[in-house]
């Protein structure tokens, strides 16, 4: 029964990590490129959506979508800045070189690139609001729901419901739009894209703001559960986005649901186990083991693109 | 219909293209014939706006085409169907139509061209909701071809249509280049396979070495020992001239 | 790690502390010389800070010789733990390369060890709160200048190999892995054992970095390993330039001057190394010393200095024109 009770605790913190998840891999899937300033991008507008509620008393309702633009924001910045020549990933490499340094070596600066950037939106953050401990809206937890001899919150299920809409409602929008369509193929195929007429770089910005500003979404999720916002938050959304979407297959929106779910079972029973340092380890140690089994299993694990 | 002077093109300090001056006439099929490495594909995908030239003009249909973005080049009626096929493997064959037709907004025709193009290519009408990653080399061929046409292009450029394909399947897909043709469909076309390109191309180019050394009809080209001097293999000459 | 060089006073201990960021710097920079981003030399860096620190306080070795094992230590665990990520494409690894790096942290931060001392006390990793009371300099009367002498005779010494190792074909071998892995495998060269020469290299490094660090500080703690140190250790070498181990060292320098030169600067430093480091980045990734620079300078070396052959006063070939279409 402890066992159970356990795994139903952890299956219910998967919510948060499945919304931070869906952004990370919704903007590798567009780009090809891991956002490392994904955490640091949304802690930026945590920080910014803090500040809006404290000094001026802003309320959620307005405070959700101001961090989610501002976050989307930050992610035109790194894009801009880190991410500008993605649409140059062509499906063959080119031997005839039309660049310096091979495709390779545009993957590793546009990594390096984000981290830059990482190290620049958080010390902004911290400039923003120097206290350790900064309020953000929440909502009122509530007491714990019994379900036979289980108990379970309400506010972690709902999280877990808002995950999985999202998640859902972002892959039917991605089948059926057009707009969708055009993300799908510029993520699938960049230079045959641009051959359908597509405009690539136009589309993959799109693509990839969109998934900055989920991830905006997602920390206000997160943080309304939590009350507060942290310097820690930005290492924490990435570490735990990381971990689910690389799980679940990085471009796999829907994969983001099962990486999230075992992710947070998994932690849950390193905790009872090992503590919370136990816990932690088991975020990396899955993640890492994730890494090497898709190596494993597919050859073709850098190509990238959107799945559901 | 489409004018070509002076085109250079290079990548990095590498030129791939140095003196191309070549035209197409609207209604008919264009061929420019080379060797690997001549620059054939740098010259395709120059035109479809994914590379920058250096030095030289395109015009088409009185209008110049340098600087255009890929998009904007599709806009003006031109649509590359690009060496190696290029479908988009995760997309189904449906939207890889669908993709194909993206800059126009007239749905209802576009769902008309769709059946339009199933019914020229009736194995894609079996495959239609496969993922097109999934398809043959022949039939990836053919959805990369219809896609083309779902723009509706007014000047189809092909790049190496018959590479890598079953002699049956080439068969197949110079039969529908025929009929293009024969519908009024302008095509620039760019192969190795000069047995092929006799049997469909009413006017041939030879690109050597990033510049154009031959300008001429099918008969020009059987008289002509250039292509044998090219190629450097008699077999592909020899057919022809029984052929021809 | 790197913050707590904003707190030190300008003196010796500081050209210590910067010592052991240029080492870090270089032990990041080897991986990128094969062509390899690692997010995570901050592991080896802390196996080397905890195994020397163990065998100068429990174990009483000679500090050389505990420096020694623990960068074989450290080659060790690289071999052991790059073997199976070197085969994963460049951006899973430098994931892995992080996620490594934190379990190691968690790791050392989930360690006790206590060992009762001579003088009553207890040493030995704690924990968490880390490792304390790593007195071998004090033991053994080596002054502070005198232990900074010798830092820099072992950023020297290091810098100098490096140099060296450029020269060698295993040198030219790897930099034609950084370059192009397509092409340096279809020559033949043996790709995953480069690099993973490479990374046992950039692991003794590290660890060579971690021992001189704990003994300095006589303290060393997990926090101190933490991503941001494996981070800046890339961007100086990405802002410094890739052809030459120097380049690490002008990012470093670089960086630590913006800091010291100007107080000024103070809470804004990140943001001004990251904007450095990206704007580079995208307008000039090999960083500052890149191939090209050096390629020029070494030209105009040859043609202001020896007049040996008429070859070297000519300019060369333009490197093209070996290139048919």
């Amino acid at each position: 029964m402890d066992f159970l009770q356990r795994s139903l605790d952890g299956l219910l913190e998967a919510g948060p990590y499945a919304l931070v998840g869906l952004g990370l891999t919704l903007g590798f899937g567009m780009l090809r490129r891991v956002n490392l300033a994904y955490g640091a991008g949304a802690m930026l507008g945590a920080y910014l959506g803090s500040w809006l509620h404290v000094r001026l008393g802003w309320p959620a309702l307005v405070v959700l979508p101001s961090v989610a633009v501002a976050t989307a924001l930050a992610g035109l910045y790194v894009q801009w800045l880190c991410f500008h020549d993605a649409d140059r990933s062509i499906g063959k490499p080119q031997r005839a070189s039309m660049t310096v340094s091979g495709a390779d070596a545009r993957e590793v600066v546009a990594l390096a690139s984000s981290f830059a950037v990482w190290m620049q939106l958080e010390q902004l953050s911290v400039n923003l609001l120097p206290r350790h401990l900064n309020p953000f809206p929440d909502f009122a937890s509530t007491q714990e729901w019994t379900l036979g001899a289980l108990g379970l919150r309400p506010d972690r299920l709902l999280m877990c419901l808002l995950a999985v809409a999202l998640v859902l409602g972002m892959t039917r929008w991605m089948q059926t739009s057009r707009t969708g369509l055009a993300l799908r193929a510029t993520a699938d195929h960049p230079l045959a894209a641009h051959l359908s007429g597509l405009h690539v770089p136009a589309l993959q910005r799109l693509g990839f703001v969109i998934a900055c500003g989920l991830s905006g979404v997602a920390a206000c999720a997160v943080l309304a559960l939590e009350g507060q916002v942290t310097p820690m938050f930005g290492m924490w959304m990435l570490m735990k986005g990381l971990a689910a979407a690389v799980i679940g297959g990085l471009g796999h929106l829907r994969g983001v649901l099962l990486g999230a779910a075992l992710l947070a079972v998994v932690e849950a029973h390193a905790q009872a186990l090992l503590g919370p340092l136990g816990r932690d380890a088991a975020t990396w140690g899955l993640l890492l083991l994730a890494l090497l089994w898709r190596a494993r299993v597919s050859r073709i694990s850098a190509t990238g693109g959107l799945h559901a | 219909m489409l004018e070509i002077q002076g085109l250079a093109c290079a990548y990095g300090k590498i030129e791939a293209l140095r003196e191309v001056s070549l035209s197409a006439k609207a209604g008919e099929v264009t061929c420019l014939l080379g060797p690997n490495g001549a620059g054939k594909t740098t010259l395709m995908m120059t035109l479809a706006g994914i590379l920058q030239p250096t030095r030289g003009s395109i015009t088409f249909e009185g209008e110049s085409l340098l600087g255009l973005s890929p998009a904007q080049i599709v806009d003006r009626g031109l649509a590359l169907v690009p060496e190696n096929r290029l479908v988009f493997p995760a997309l189904s064959v449906r939207e890889n139509l669908m993709a194909g037709a993206y800059r126009r907004k007239d749905r209802a025709a576009i769902a008309s061209d769709i059946e339009h193009q199933l019914d020229r290519f009736p194995r894609l009408r079996e495959r239609i909701d496969q993922l097109a990653g999934t398809l043959s080399g022949g039939e990836q061929q053919m959805l990369a071809l219809a896609r083309a046409l779902m723009s509706r292009p007014r000047l189809l450029l092909m790049d190496e249509p018959s590479v890598g394909l079953a002699p049956k399947v080439v068969a197949e897909i110079f039969g529908i280049v025929r009929k293009l043709h024969a519908e009024g469909t302008s095509i620039f076309l760019v192969e190795q396979n000069v047995h092929m390109a006799l049997k469909v191309a009413q006017h041939f180019f030879l690109l050597q070495q990033g510049r154009v050394t031959f300008s001429g009809t099918p008969a020009d080209l059987a008289e002509d020992d250039v292509i044998q001097r090219a190629y450097l293999a008699g077999s592909d000459h020899s057919r022809t001239a029984a052929v021809a | 790690m790197r913050d707590a060089l904003c707190a030190s006073e300008p003196g010796v201990g500081l050209v210590i502390q910067v010592v052991v960021l240029c080492l870090v710097a270089l032990s990041a920079w080897l991986l990128l010389r094969v062509g390899r981003i690692s997010l995570g030399q901050q592991a080896y860096f802390g196996i080397g800070a905890y195994v020397a620190a163990l065998l100068t306080t429990v174990g009483q070795w000679p500090l050389l010789a505990a420096l020694l094992a623990a960068t074989l230590a450290a080659v060790a665990c690289a071999l052991l733990i790059s073997w199976p990520l070197l085969r994963l494409p460049g951006l899973q690894y430098a994931v892995a390369t992080l996620s490594v790096a934190e379990l190691v942290r968690l790791g050392l931060s989930g360690w006790r060890h206590q060992v009762p001392q001579a003088g009553g006390q207890m040493a030995g990793p704690d924990g968490v709160h880390g490792f304390r009371d790593i007195r071998w300099l004090f033991e053994h009367q080596v002054g502070q200048t005198e232990y900074m002498l010798w830092a820099l005779l072992a950023l020297g010494l290091t810098v100098v190999t490096l140099l060296l190792l450029a020269r060698t074909r295993l040198g030219l071998a790897m930099q034609a892995v950084g370059q192009d892995e397509l092409l340096a495998d279809s020559q033949g060269l043996p790709v995953q054992r480069i690099r993973l020469l490479a990374s046992a290299l950039a692991a003794a490094v590290a660890a060579l970095a971690g021992g001189l660090y704990a003994h300095q500080l006589t303290y060393i703690e997990p926090a101190i390993f933490d991503p941001m140190l494996g981070i800046h250790a890339v961007g100086y070498s990405m802002l410094g330039g890739l052809a030459t181990p120097l380049g690490p060292l002008l990012g470093a320098a670089f960086d630590l001057g913006l800091l010291e030169a100007t107080r000024l600067f103070e809470g804004w430093r990140m943001v001004l190394f990251g904007t450095l480091v990206a704007a580079f980045l995208r307008w000039r990734p090999r960083g500052v010393l890149d191939e090209a620079l050096l390629q020029r300078l070494s030209d105009r070396w040859r043609a202001l200095g020896l007049r040996r052959s008429p070859v070297s006063a000519v300019p060369g070939p333009s490197r093209d024109s070996t290139l048919t279409s």
